[in-house]
């Protein structure tokens, strides 16, 4: 246990101290600025009500989020192969699982750093204030589990790909797989498979979740069966990591 | 007991098979090194005594216990410098030393990170980045961070690259320290065979996946090969049915004739070749010890 603390500070550290998650913080922020100041200010936006206003600001940083993830994840064990320094950490009291473990809570870490910076301009939008919780508890619960099911993810990739690209190019295909049915038209996702896809899909499941929640006005405890789905995916996301990750190797 | 012994190990990657029957025995308190070409498979080797890599035949064990029932203990107990140090950039040498201190359960006190850091020779004052370090200076942090756990067995991949020359007589002066005042067995994996020879007890010589030599360095007047030029008093033809596999002749011009002994002394060879009438009237060792061995056992490639 002790030396999975020892990692985890590690990787905190770094997220923070590194130029890169640094610059990677700005540009999220830069592009909630800009997306909420369209929002107040732009004719057409700005006639969507707050409840609009805010649903699109919780997907934004959603997928966002799932970006920065699935780069973060595709990084984790491929990164340190690339950049030798998984066999100094191999060679070390250390499993392949204690690494693997780390990066996981690295990554929701970083996911709770996301989450707080958007936490003022979910404010802003949200006008009387109505929404402003709804949202906050869609965001942080789906967001959670949709997090570490991507996460989970691009670390699977990560250990069995020997080089970051290949890991990238992967989890963004299953990535972009996973969101494409937020592109389809409104006929195409109303019909029978489109609305079994969406049942399945734990992203389509979080984002009609913000949906139902922020602009319907649903309670949370009202999206069960999405939460379920989610639930079920992180479960099947988390052991099959805690099965590989077993053999991590160079 | 061993420190580490090795039977009949085998490995194939696809269906290259990388090592052959690989047998091989590092005592304790030994300074074994560990020697032969690029891809020879030294480096293999290591991972898999290490438990990196998996191996298909033989067995290994350390400290008398098999590794593949031993692997998270055995890492406890030895330490390693892997070619490539795998340095985190952003660290500096105290925070590097701090973490992989915490990871072996060893509580890393900023004092114990700079006496350490001082062991090596490395200016503890200095905070800034690893990335900023000369090659030089990340080997000496390397070997520090290789030494934290105080190992029992101490592996080595290349230890004195990128060093200058003064650097390298320190290190070389902190392993033999490690080896003769806490008993460290060391395992070398290095090209430079000065260092062999300075460091060295015992030696193997790993060529196309397979031991060609192993041995006691102390041993080299009749076990390692040495060339010798011979002046002949008078012109002489190489016999016909010359058959001596520890005698070689490899060139004959003039009056001077260049032979490769193997396995024998000067003086024992001389005799024999005196027996044969070869005219001599002088002889010069013109290279031999443990470069000579390196190159016959190795067939030229370094």
């Amino acid at each position: 246990m002790s030396d999975m603390t020892t990692l985890l500070r590690k990787e905190c550290v770094e997220n923070l101290s590194v130029f890169r998650t640094i610059v990677m913080f700005i540009f999220v922020c830069i592009l909630m600025s800009v997306y909420s100041i369209l929002l107040i200010s732009n004719t057409e936006m700005s006639l969507l009500d707050n409840a609009h206003a805010e649903y699109m600001l919780t997907e934004l940083v959603l997928i966002l989020s799932l970006l920065v993830t699935l780069l973060l994840g595709s990084d984790g064990i491929a990164g340190e192969r690339e950049r030798d320094t998984l066999e100094v950490l191999l060679l070390s009291p250390v499993n392949g699982r204690s690494i693997a473990v780390s990066k996981l809570f690295n990554i929701l870490f970083t996911w709770l750093i996301l989450f707080v910076l958007s936490l003022p301009y979910l404010w802003a939008l949200a006008g009387n204030g109505q929404n402003l919780v709804p949202s906050i508890i869609a965001l942080l619960v789906t967001g959670t589990l949709c997090i570490t099911i991507v996460g989970g993810i691009s670390l699977i990739l990560s250990i069995k790909f020997q080089t970051v690209k290949g890991a990238i190019f992967t989890g963004m295909t299953v990535f972009l797989l996973l969101v494409s049915p937020a592109i389809l038209g409104s006929s195409l996702r109303n019909n029978a498979i489109g609305r079994f896809v969406d049942a399945i899909d734990p992203i389509m499941g979080a984002i009609n979740t913000l949906d139902s929640v922020i602009i319907d006005s649903q309670g949370i405890s009202f999206q069960l069966f999405r939460l379920g789905v989610m639930l079920f995916y992180t479960i099947v996301v988390l052991t099959s990591l805690y099965y590989i990750s077993r053999k991590v190797e160079l | 007991m061993n420190a580490i012994e090795i039977k009949g190990l085998k490995k194939k990657f696809s269906n290259k098979t990388v090592l052959e029957n690989i047998s091989l025995t590092v005592k304790q308190r030994d300074i074994y090194g560990f020697l032969g070409p690029n891809g020879a498979g030294k480096t293999t080797t290591l991972r898999i005594i290490l438990g990196l890599i998996p191996y298909d035949e033989g067995s290994i064990s350390v400290m008398g216990k098999d590794i593949s029932l031993w692997k998270e203990h055995l890492k406890r107990r030895v330490n390693v410098l892997p070619e490539s140090h795998g340095f985190y950039g952003w660290m500096n040498a105290v925070a590097y030393l701090r973490l992989f201190g915490n990871l072996y359960g060893i509580r890393m006190t900023e004092d114990r990170c700079l006496s350490q850091l001082q062991t090596v020779g490395l200016d503890p004052e200095n905070r800034l980045p690893i990335r900023t370090y000369s090659r030089g200076m990340k080997q000496r942090l390397g070997i520090a961070r290789a030494t934290i756990n105080s190992p029992e067995i101490l592996f080595l991949d290349e230890p004195t690259n990128g060093l200058d020359p003064r650097g390298r007589r320190e290190i070389h002066d902190f392993l033999l320290y490690l080896n003769r005042e806490h008993g460290t067995t060391i395992v070398i994996s290095t090209h430079i065979l000065d260092d062999v020879e300075r460091l060295c007890n015992r030696i193997a010589i790993l060529h196309h996946g397979k031991i060609r030599y192993e041995g006691a360095l102390e041993n080299k007047a009749n076990d390692i090969s040495c060339r010798y030029k011979f002046k002949l008093d008078k012109k002489w033809e190489i016999p016909d049915n010359w058959q001596n596999t520890h005698i070689r002749f490899l060139e004959h011009r003039g009056d001077y004739l260049i032979c490769q002994l193997n396995s024998i002394g000067a003086t024992e060879a001389i005799k024999e070749l005196l027996k044969t009438g070869l005219p001599i009237v002088e002889a010069e060792q013109i290279s031999g010890g443990i470069e000579e061995t390196y190159f016959v056992h190795t067939e030229g490639e370094i």
